[in-house]
């Protein structure tokens, strides 16, 4: 009935539709420049894929930005604004995470002994594991399609997982007979990895005192 | 005319202040334009004023018999109350000012409604009273209501500030039934005005105020609202409406600040909070002594001026 008195607000929740869709975009770009590194190493596919993340990850600041601005110019009470304010923030480091790796692989030329490539896909199959569901867990707190606490503990227990195997992989590191400087490399480079689920899990709780905050 | 210059300028300044009370939350967090608010505010106050007014008028010039010298003198005295009191940063409050401005004139003539004064004085007390019990009721039905809904952050954001216009608006409405007689209630005592008159003049006074004047007290009162959450400063500017129009159809001017520093406390109450500080609730007490003592003082002053001759020696 009152539609066209909240035009600006309908065009916020079409923005954050796209930042989302866009933040997917990103991480099948990640996944896939991740998977062609270790399949095949560093070369003009494995750049081209890390080009087009970047792409995406700068699109996604973009979209960020044409929201925070949208709502600041008398969108939505104030302690809503702040709220998707912090969350859009907190997102937005999940797509730092995947830059930084892909960067450090690219810039660093990074070279994966064989004995731990199937730890760190594994690693990076249930960190992007978490980041779906908390995509999964945004979308459903803006259009209540459905109830988000079962998600919380889904994201909570797969990001324990993955400090599990991220100490794992360190320790195979560091076992292995190497080059100290390429270890500590490495650790870094697992760490990085490590900080996606990390960050999806802070996603998800804040997703979820927002929710909690907003009951009366 | 210029003898209803006095009651004009109090409907300006109470329009000036008190619609911060109504829409200060709205505005001052950005939800709604000034303008909107203003244009919103002025003219349901009008309303308030011509339909609900009248019972409140009774119940002033009941108070004491006025000549339309005394009708001028208390309105002067009360505005000037206001003033002074505002500029120097004391608490205070038009209703109490024009009652005591009201005593004042009331012990020149010996003549006093003391049953009728009695009425207005439980009633000032009943207002923050009143605005606790109130906001505690309206807090948990709305709270019930709200977390029935499955809203998204949108929904719940637009139906919220659907609500606050709505309770603004309504609360417009109470401030102009309840306050209208502070203004004009005087003239009418006098047989200056009839009391349709007297609301009309009354309401378009307190339209302008906040029309011309309103802008800022609405950004700085309504911030110490909005410092409350959203949820929170509707319930409080829905119980203060009910409070005031409860006591419009009473027939008891009251002021709409202690009814809304009464309905914060109510919702602190509710979540368990300390919302008002211990100075403010003294700030009240001393507005209910202060304010008509001052008034009628006045009153009294100048009463006693006009009535100065000068006699050559």
């Amino acid at each position: 009935m009152f539609k066209f008195l909240f035009k600006k607000e309908r065009q916020v929740q079409e923005l954050i539709s796209k930042y989302l869709d866009n933040l997917r975009s990103t991480q099948e770009h990640f996944e896939k420049a991740m998977d062609c590194y270790f399949d095949f190493g560093l070369g003009e596919n494995c750049d081209f894929l890390i080009t087009q993340t970047h792409k995406f990850e700068s699109r996604a600041d973009d979209i960020r930005n044409e929201i925070i601005e949208m709502m600041y110019s008398k969108v939505l009470i104030p302690e809503s604004r702040s709220d998707i304010f912090r969350l859009l923030e907190s997102i937005d480091l999940i797509l730092t995470h995947f830059e930084t790796v892909l960067f450090m692989v690219q810039n660093q030329k990074l070279e994966v002994p064989d004995f731990i490539i199937f730890d760190l896909r594994e690693l990076m199959r249930v960190s992007l594991e978490c980041c779906d569901l908390v995509i999964r867990q945004v979308e459903a707190y803006f259009k209540r399609t459905e109830d988000i606490k079962p998600l919380v503990s889904i994201i909570d227990s797969l990001e324990s997982r993955c400090d599990h195997m991220e100490r794992e992989i360190v320790s195979k590191i560091f076992d292995a007979d190497m080059d100290p400087f390429q270890k500590m490399q490495l650790k870094d480079l697992v760490g990085h990895m490590g900080e996606i689920s990390d960050q999806a899990d802070r996603v998800s709780r804040s997703v979820y005192i927002i929710n909690i905050k907003r009951r009366v | 005319m210029t003898s209803l210059l006095g009651g004009v300028f109090l409907g300006w300044s109470l329009g000036a202040n008190d619609a911060a009370n109504v829409f200060g939350t709205a505005v001052s967090s950005r939800m709604i334009k000034f303008w909107t608010a203003a244009i919103l505010a002025s003219s349901f106050v009008l309303a308030g004023a011509l339909l609900g007014g009248q019972s409140g008028i009774e119940t002033l010039k009941g108070l004491t018999r006025f000549t339309s010298d005394q009708a001028i003198i208390a309105s002067i005295a009360a505005a000037c109350t206001v003033t002074i009191m505002t500029l120097f940063g004391l608490p205070v409050s038009t209703s109490q000012a024009v009652v005591g401005a009201i005593l004042g004139v009331g012990i020149l003539n010996r003549q006093l409604n003391l049953a009728g004064l009695v009425k207005v004085v439980v009633c000032w007390i009943g207002t923050p009273v009143g605005g606790i019990i109130l906001a505690i009721i309206v807090y948990k039905l709305l709270a019930g209501i709200a977390n029935s809904m499955n809203l998204n952050i949108f929904q719940s954001d637009i139906l919220l500030r659907l609500c606050l216009i709505i309770a603004g608006s309504y609360g417009a409405y109470a401030l102009g039934a309840n306050n209208v007689a502070n203004v004009t209630a005087v003239f009418v005592g006098a047989g200056m005005l009839s009391a349709s008159a007297a609301a009309l003049i009354g309401g378009l006074s307190i339209g302008l105020g906040i029309l011309t004047f309103s802008k800022k007290v609405m950004e700085t009162v309504g911030q110490k609202l909005v410092r409350l959450d959203p949820f929170s400063a509707l319930a409080v500017v829905l119980a203060q409406a009910i409070t005031v129009h409860i006591y419009a159809l009473v027939g008891v001017p009251v002021s709409t600040s202690q009814a809304v520093i009464g309905a914060v406390l109510g919702v602190g109450i509710i979540k368990g909070v300390n919302t008002i500080q211990r100075r403010t609730l003294v700030h009240i007490f001393l507005a209910w002594f202060l304010t008509p003592f001052v008034a009628s003082v006045l009153a009294l002053s100048l009463d006693f001026v006009t009535h100065l001759r000068y006699i050559p020696g």
